[in-house]
């Protein structure tokens, strides 16, 4: 019977230790999870966004942190699978210390964190992540996303591509096989289905996310010969995509269109010729004309270069405006409760319908709790400035002009775009 | 139609060079020492990894050349650390134990060796790309081809034709066969049969490292890779015979054309079609393609 | 065994109370367990099965689908269906297994578990692809409860399965076709000259594991509230059979016990050396093999009768 016995007061003290007080005094940490990509091939895009978040945290407690709290990131690898990473938001979800969860960067993952973070009633802010699909057929309270989606986004590179190149017939459609690649394929079709019918799609490939070789795919690519290749890869899928096609001449012979190409720029821009059309989904970039205006971004440009030796990407740039975002939930939570610390519920009251300006540009939450930013889209461009090319020939699509409204059907929203929006929106070069 | 299928055949072949090289290795370690080695794709990782991290000294040092010659330096060093120090460690203990056993204990080696490499490597990803952008590209009908895959099919062809002359015409070969056919027999008539494991274990380490190695130039090495590959030597190796390297060659091509051709005509399926032909060989023929119960040949 | 069930009975019921993430825990060690206790009854016959992930998987998947296609969204409905299915399966696939020994029987029960990870991950619009399908939370006796209560009834029927089905895995073990299992191991040869088909037993072996492994792909399922196609990937198979001769294929608590240290050590290790903890996971597995053959259940039953033994 010992052994029960050890068992037992083993038990007891663990709960002893796992059970936390309720906490409505000023805290002496504020905890707030932070998901990202920190192994795999996934990580060539999560690093930034790990990164961002260590400069965007220590210079918001080098300042006193929030409300004279320090704040406490917990870092969790998204590359552990999903599963493991829903068990890790439900462990840090029991701490009542965590109050907010900065989650996720994957489709995937947010997709099955939602219902996780609504049944454990904690506020989740996803920074990156930006399947439509995430709020088409569910309500959340507690879950809301500090960044666009995936409409906006690649509507945004079908109007780039048909203000800059009107005459192709031939397209084909590389993406990664999981929500977010198919949403791209589903939307950049049917976006140029409705504003220019006689598309021909030739290729639609879906090879699995994190594939380490594309060689196969590029020669059927090469031998469908496209007039346009729409791909978006990310991380290091679109290093090696890039890598691989190169030498192919898969770049010259067709007008190629990386819808997350700015992040590769740094590291594989050499390769691309002027003239590929890349995005940020979103507005984080950091030669756009707004974040060079903006004296707190220039800064946190140079904080960010001579820390981790690179400039930052559009990933750090949705990491970072979505802390400053979180940070102002809490300052108006506080300014509203000014008798005790904000509860877990307290922010997201306060986040509803939040207005903020960002490091790039603005960021409003909607009704259905989706983000609503402008899209930047551009052309790739050697610079003399810089060892790799910069985006040129830029337009800034305003987030109204692009994003369905909150109830629409957003695949219904793109089949009804008619061809005379490409004569009223922005046109390319036009964003200075 | 020439611009269609040519790059097929070629990307076809090309693939089944890389499954060769793994395969074959598998197949060899299988027939000598009678232990499918889950570990074995752990070899093909340590050798990418190995040679890309070579490749980028030498490419930084100034030598790009010689990040060509990284491709064989690195399955070498691991072959020779690791092949004798993990057959005389390890599997010794398990000769002559049920196979569930053999199984497990390399298993237990593969967990081990994947978290070795994610702290002797790191968890991001690498890519060295250099020995590919050295070769260039050659245009054949209109279509540009990497020369780096013409290298990989020579490579593979050099390499099975040299195990078989290695196998039949070599003193060392025929001491494997004498330990393969019959391991008794041939320690009486004074055969070292544990040198001859060692030996066989120690080739089927580099065959999987230089898969490995290889295959680094052409594709991003990430945590993981390991693993993807142990499973797709598997397959090979039943569908062509566990134990008969034609059968792995007969298989990798099979299989190198199946994987291609699927991206070609129903890309959907691609990842499923190694194993599709896996299960629709081992029903009709248990042993693959050129094996058969109780003949036991190289 | 009366004296571990009361133990592990008291230690499951205080978890909920204190640590709520140790009940989640401890329902994913049982759903493991059960699992890697149908790979151990295989393992007594000698045929290692490196593919039964594919019957996690498809009691997985059964869930997700019965809730999505057939609107069944009551627990213990959902896991006798999704059971039932499995078993079904592995009915129809151990039909043609039960011809192939040794490593026949372990390559086509990976290759066919491979090809059903290809199929989930590839049918996208079918099953989620690689992001899987989502399991809402089920309903008891058509009660729809907060997601924590019903965690601690899930916990608590989890147990009692866990208890059922060892009790019930015992007595199989113990009864002609389960003891004929031993004998296809040491000589299949003499158990036909004694009447006994050797494939008949192994079939119904096979069926019995392939329900157990689906039992723990539902209950997997329904405490994650997700599936991915990683439930039928081989590494998975792989821990199945490292659990189950981890814990002892001497006897049914072993898969469990294994099935605890490999859970234990997986959530602490993440938090500790995050990437050392497939390799402590290999290492123990090793020196499991090299010195305790029994496994941990047999290290267990020693120590007992060395405590037994007069002195």
């Amino acid at each position: 019977m010992t052994g029960f016995k050890l068992v037992a007061s083993a038990l007891l003290f663990a709960c002893a230790i796992g059970s936390a007080s309720a906490q409505t005094n000023k805290p002496t940490q504020i905890g707030w999870g932070v998901f990202t990509f920190t192994s795999g091939p996934a990580a060539a895009y999560g690093m930034p966004g790990r990164n961002a978040a260590e400069l965007v945290i220590s210079q918001i407690n080098a300042s006193g942190g929030i409300g004279g709290v320090p704040v406490k990131p917990i870092y969790v690898d998204e590359g552990q699978g999903t599963d493991g990473v829903i068990a890790e938001f439900r462990r840090l979800a029991a701490d009542n210390t965590n109050q907010a969860m900065i989650a996720a960067l994957s489709s995937a993952n947010c997709l099955a964190l939602a219902p996780v973070a609504e049944q454990l009633q904690m506020p989740t802010f996803m920074w990156n992540c930006d399947t439509h699909q995430l709020f088409l057929k569910d309500k959340y309270k507690y879950v809301y996303r500090t960044n666009s989606s995936t409409v906006p986004e690649f509507v945004a590179d079908a109007l780039y591509l048909l203000s800059v190149d009107a005459n192709f017939k031939k397209v084909a459609i590389i993406d990664p096989d999981y929500a977010f690649g198919r949403d791209a394929g589903l939307i950049f079709k049917e976006t140029l289905k409705a504003l220019k019918p006689d598309v021909e799609v030739v290729a639609e490939l879906y090879p699995k996310l994190g594939s380490p070789s594309y060689n196969t795919e590029i020669s059927r690519l090469v031998s469908a010969q496209p007039d346009v290749i729409f791909s978006n890869f990310w991380g290091a899928d679109l290093e090696n995509f890039v890598r691989q096609a190169a030498p192919r001449e898969l770049f010259t012979h067709s007008k190629v269109i990386l819808a997350l190409g700015e992040s590769a720029l740094q590291h594989v821009g050499t390769q691309l010729p002027d003239g590929v059309i890349v995005g940020v989904i979103g507005d984080g970039y950091w030669l756009a004309p707004d974040a060079q205006r903006k004296a707190q971004t220039k800064a946190f440009v140079e904080s960010y270069r001579q820390r981790f030796n690179e400039y930052p990407v559009f990933p750090s740039f949705k990491m970072a405006n979505t802390l400053y975002a979180v940070k102002a939930v809490y300052e108006k939570a506080l300014a509203t409760n000014k008798d005790r610390w904000p509860t877990r519920d307290d922010l997201i009251a306060a986040a509803k319908n939040l207005k903020v300006d960002t490091l790039t540009g603005t960021l409003a939450l909607r009704a259905d709790n989706d983000g609503l930013v402008d899209q930047i889209v551009g052309m790739t461009k050697k610079d003399p400035a810089y060892p790799f090319p910069v985006m040129g020939e830029m337009v800034r699509y305003p987030a109204g002009v692009v994003t369905p409204s909150v109830g629409t059907d957003p695949i219904e929203w793109i089949k009804g775009l008619k061809p005379s929006m490409l004569v009223t929106i922005p046109k390319p070069g036009s964003y200075k | 139609m020439f611009t269609t299928y040519a790059p097929l055949v070629v990307d076809g072949l090309a693939d089944a060079a890389l499954i060769f090289f793994v395969a074959v290795g598998l197949t060899l370690v299988f027939s000598v020492v009678r232990i499918l080695n889950v570990a074995h794709g752990s070899f093909y990782a340590l050798g990418a990894y190995l040679s890309v991290v070579i490749g980028a000294f030498l490419a930084g040092r100034g030598w790009p050349a010689l990040s060509l010659a990284a491709l064989v330096i690195s399955p070498l060093a691991i072959a020779l650390s690791l092949g004798p120090l993990l057959e005389r460690t390890m599997l010794r203990w398990t000769y002559g134990r049920p196979e569930a056993l053999q199984i497990l204990v390399t298993f237990g080696l593969f967990l081990i060796l994947e978290d070795l490499q994610k702290l002797i490597f790191g968890v991001q990803p690498y890519s060295q790309n250099t020995p590919m952008q050295l070769l260039g590209t050659s245009r054949i009908g209109g279509i540009v081809y990497l020369n780096y895959q013409f290298l990989l099919i020579g490579l593979a062809l050099v390499v099975g034709i040299s195990l078989r002359l290695l196998l039949k015409r070599s003193r060392i070969g025929k001491l494997i066969v004498a330990v393969v056919a019959d391991e008794e027999l041939a320690r009486t008539v004074g055969i070292d049969a544990p040198r001859v494991f060692v030996l066989a274990f120690s080739v089927g380490v580099f065959l999987a490292a230089l898969g490995g190695a290889l295959a680094s130039p052409t594709i991003g090495v990430a945590p993981g890779l390991g693993a993807e590959s142990i499973v797709l030597a598997f397959a090979v190796a039943a569908i062509g015979g566990l134990g008969q390297i034609e059968g792995a060659a007969f298989a990798a091509i099979l299989v190198g054309f199946a994987r291609a051709g699927a991206i070609y005509f129903a890309p959907e399926f691609q990842p499923v079609v190694p194993y599709l032909v896996m299960v629709a060989v081992l029903i009709v023929r248990p042993y693959g393609l050129f094996g058969s119960v109780g003949l036991r040949r190289i | 065994m009366f004296r571990y069930v009361f133990s592990l009975a008291v230690v499951a019921a205080l978890l909920p109370i204190g640590v709520p993430w140790l009940a989640f825990v401890f329902t994913i060690a049982v759903s493991k367990g059960l699992a890697a206790l149908g790979v151990a009854m295989l393992l007594r016959s000698g045929l290692i099965s490196i593919g039964h992930a594919l019957y996690f998987a498809i009691g997985a998947y059964a869930v997700a689908f019965l809730m999505r296609e057939a609107g069944i969204a009551d627990l213990l409905l959902l896991l006798v269906c999704a059971t039932l299915i499995t078993t079904v399966a592995g009915l129809v696939v151990g039909a043609f297994m039960v011809r192939y020994r040794a490593i026949f029987f372990a390559m086509l029960n990976l290759a066919i578990s491979m090809v059903f990870f290809a199929l989930l991950s590839k049918l996208y619009y079918f099953t989620g692809g690689t992001d899987g399908l989502r399991v809402a939370t089920p309903t008891i006796l058509t009660i729809q409860l907060s997601r924590s209560t019903f965690d601690i009834i899930l916990q608590m029927s989890v147990l009692i399965l866990m208890i059922a089905s060892a009790l019930l895995i015992d007595r199989y073990l113990k009864s002609p076709l389960g003891e004929a299992l031993r004998a296809i191991d040491s000589n299949e040869v003499r158990l036909e000259y004694l009447g006994v088909s050797a494939r008949g037993t192994i079939w119904a072996a096979y069926t019995v594991s392939a329900g157990l492994a689906g039992l723990g792909g539902a209950i997997s399922a329904v405490a994650i509230g997700h599936v991915v196609p990683e439930m039928s990937y081989w590494t998975v198979s792989g821990q199945l059979v490292l659990i189950a001769v981890l814990g002892g294929i001497g006897g049914v608590p072993g898969a469990f016990i294994g099935a605890f240290f490999l859970e234990l050590v997986q959530t602490f290790a993440v938090g500790l050396a995050a990437e050392a903890w497939n390799a402590i996971i290999g290492l123990s597995l090793l020196i499991v093999i090299f010195f305790l053959p029994e496994g941990l259940y047999g290290l267990i039953q020693r120590l007992e009768r060395l405590r037994a033994s007069p002195k």
